[in-house]
């Protein structure tokens, strides 16, 4: 078929518009790669772009000798790690009964949670529950308050409705039971589905800022980001020598550049893997009952 | 004759024997009933009941602190109670007008900027035929969503510091170095750009989705007819996404005025306060730094009703195209 001159012009504008800003999207961050790879002087006075300027591992060697930023690291693998797992557990063991005809509280129970997401607690009631419970200044105050994401838990509800009922009748007649029936029929099935769902809750733990805000005061539990947000408020702390006195092959510009890239790198390294199951996952959850 | 009378006799004793069967079995009866043979079930959801009971459900009926003159010793039992003298002082608070003011407005340029930017990538993303390009440029706009907005921020600062690239740019054609992200009036442009560039390519995914379901045969209609790709768009693609466009929409008017904690917190310095300053930064400076805990409250609660009637309101008027969500 014929293109006609407009529609030529508007291909043309089409493709060159989202390559300049899906490379908007990348940029940043590889400019901020070669400045971590740089030497001081150039990275100072902005003459890196995207390879890096006189070359040295001064920043990556003194950054990764840092205990404090490693602490940090470790709260972060701790909280992803055992957050995630949590969350799906309690989300999956929701979700089933909430998927299930013969669950005489299915419809109530999900009223009452589609609910709370209309009406949002306000912020300080939920920060006084937290600290009532007595989470404040605890890693768990990071995880227990958000185990549960409702717009992931109805993703994966939505999922075990649509698994066709025949599987569970024939199941019952072997004797199957709830608990079998789910972990060893549904949970196999359902694999694509949970995992969306624990990236979607892995980025959330990894992420994890605002609930660090609110119930941290101690510094040594800070998980990554907040250690971030520090460092960015104060970088003597995360330089930790005198950078003026001496001759150093890093300073705060090149830290902070690599601090950005140690707290984004394994979560961004994670998701093109999972890409091709997030996007059916994300659908999902969208769909209208 | 007999038999068929014998016959009639045991049907309405049956029917009988039914209608008290029936009306013994009252509520109670049918749920110890679906308990005893379905009790696996009933465990199971134990755990989230119990977490939706205690950090949703106790959190919002705590808000009555708002009505009270709440102290932390006394606890929310004891505290007194002031009804609606917190509304009179937030409503009577020159600052309360302020925070509402920035959050309003950035919350209108987010909805009027923001909200279409996902709809109208995933126009032009519909336009590629090449699948390897469309593939590429998906997975880098998908990138941003995955990253903290304390990175994001970091990124943010960096690029408009005095010898950021966006001063660069402009010092090539001899512009003064600004620092903008200390601006009140570039503040609230920063916010909605940076919004939406982390979150417009994860937002296209939903509509990407709504446009692969629309029957190929409608377009192949419509170039018989002659109509072109624009009119294709304009004809056949915007109406039969309206829907999902619609409810998007609903979703997004009920968090009206929660416009994300880290976003507005990791770009905020006191110098842009006066224009940044949103609900949910003066909470927390306020409430939980200064323990102002019941005035928050009430300016918390304040904005969850806000949410709820524009909610209402726009679900009235799209229930008039049989649409709303409920």
């Amino acid at each position: 078929m014929k293109k006609s001159w407009g529609e030529k012009c508007f291909q043309i504008f089409n493709y060159t518009f989202l390559t300049v800003v899906a490379a908007t999207m990348i940029l940043p961050l590889l400019q901020l790669l070669a400045v971590s790879f740089s030497s001081p002087i150039p990275a100072e006075s902005k003459k890196v772009f995207l390879f890096p300027v006189e070359f040295t591992l001064g920043t990556w060697k003194h950054l990764l000798q840092n205990e404090v930023l490693w602490r940090s690291f470790g709260v972060t693998i701790f909280i992803t790690v055992v957050g995630t797992l949590l969350s799906m557990l309690f989300t999956v063991l929701t979700a089933f009964p909430l998927s299930r005809k013969e669950f005489l509280l299915k419809k109530p129970i999900m009223i009452a949670i589609v609910v709370t997401m209309i009406f949002n607690a306000p912020m300080i009631p939920y920060f006084l529950t937290v600290r009532e419970l007595g989470l404040m200044d605890s890693i768990w105050a990071l995880i227990i308050p958000g185990l549960i994401s409702t717009f992931n838990m109805i993703i994966l509800r939505t999922f075990f409705m649509g698994i066709p009922s025949d599987i569970d009748d024939a199941a019952r007649i072997d004797g199957c039971n709830d608990f079998r029936l789910l972990f060893q029929i549904y949970l196999p099935l359902s694999k694509p589905v949970l995992a969306t769902i624990g990236l979607f809750y892995a980025v959330g733990y990894w992420n994890s800022f605002q609930a660090a805000v609110l119930f941290l005061r101690d510094q040594t539990l800070w998980p990554l980001q907040m250690r971030l947000r520090g460092f960015f408020e104060s970088p003597e702390a995360l330089a930790d020598v005198n950078l003026v006195m001496g001759d150093y092959d890093f300073n705060t510009i090149t830290l902070k550049a690599a601090t950005i890239i140690f707290a984004t790198v394994p979560i961004v390294l994670v998701y093109p893997f999972l890409q091709k199951y997030f996007v059916k996952g994300a659908v999902l959850g969208s769909l209208k009952e | 004759m007999d038999h068929s009378s014998i016959k009639l006799q045991n049907k309405s004793e049956l029917q009988m024997n039914a209608d008290v069967i029936i009306k013994k079995k009252s509520l109670l009866s049918i749920y110890l009933e679906n308990i005893r043979k379905y009790w696996m079930l009933y465990i199971m959801i134990l755990p989230g009941v119990a977490f939706y009971i205690i950090f949703k459900y106790i959190p919002l009926f705590g808000s009555v602190i708002a009505f009270q003159d709440y102290q932390i010793f006394k606890g929310i039992l004891n505290s007194p109670w002031v009804w609606f003298e917190n509304f009179k002082f937030i409503f009577s608070y020159q600052d309360f007008y302020h925070v509402l003011r920035n959050t309003a407005m950035i919350a209108f340029y987010q909805l009027i900027f923001g909200f279409p930017a996902p709809i109208i990538l995933a126009l032009l993303f519909n336009e590629i035929r090449l699948m390897f390009f469309k593939r590429t440029v998906q997975t880098l706009f998908y990138l941003p969503h995955f990253l903290s907005w304390v990175v994001v921020g970091g990124i943010v600062f960096e690029l408009l510091a005095t010898g950021g690239i966006v001063n660069s740019i402009r010092g090539i054609f001899g512009a003064e170095p600004i620092l903008f992200i200390q601006e009140e009036n570039y503040f609230r442009t920063i916010v909605v750009i940076s919004g939406i560039w982390k979150g417009v390519g994860w937002g296209t995914i939903i509509y990407l989705a709504a446009i692969t379901a629309i029957n190929p045969s409608l377009y192949e209609a419509a170039v018989i007819d002659g109509a072109n790709r624009w009119k294709q768009i304009r004809y056949i693609t915007l109406p039969l996404l309206f829907p999902t466009i619609l409810v998007l929409f609903l979703l997004n008017i009920g968090n009206f005025l929660e416009l994300g904690f880290d976003q507005i917190f990791n770009l905020l310095t006191p110098m842009t306060y006066s224009v940044g300053d949103i609900i949910e930064t003066y909470v927390y400076r306020a409430g939980v730094l200064q323990g102002q805990f019941s005035v928050t409250t009430a300016i918390g609660l304040f904005q969850s009703i806000v949410g709820f009637i524009l909610l209402y309101i726009f679900n009235r008027l799209a229930r008039k195209s049989e649409q709303g969500l409920w």
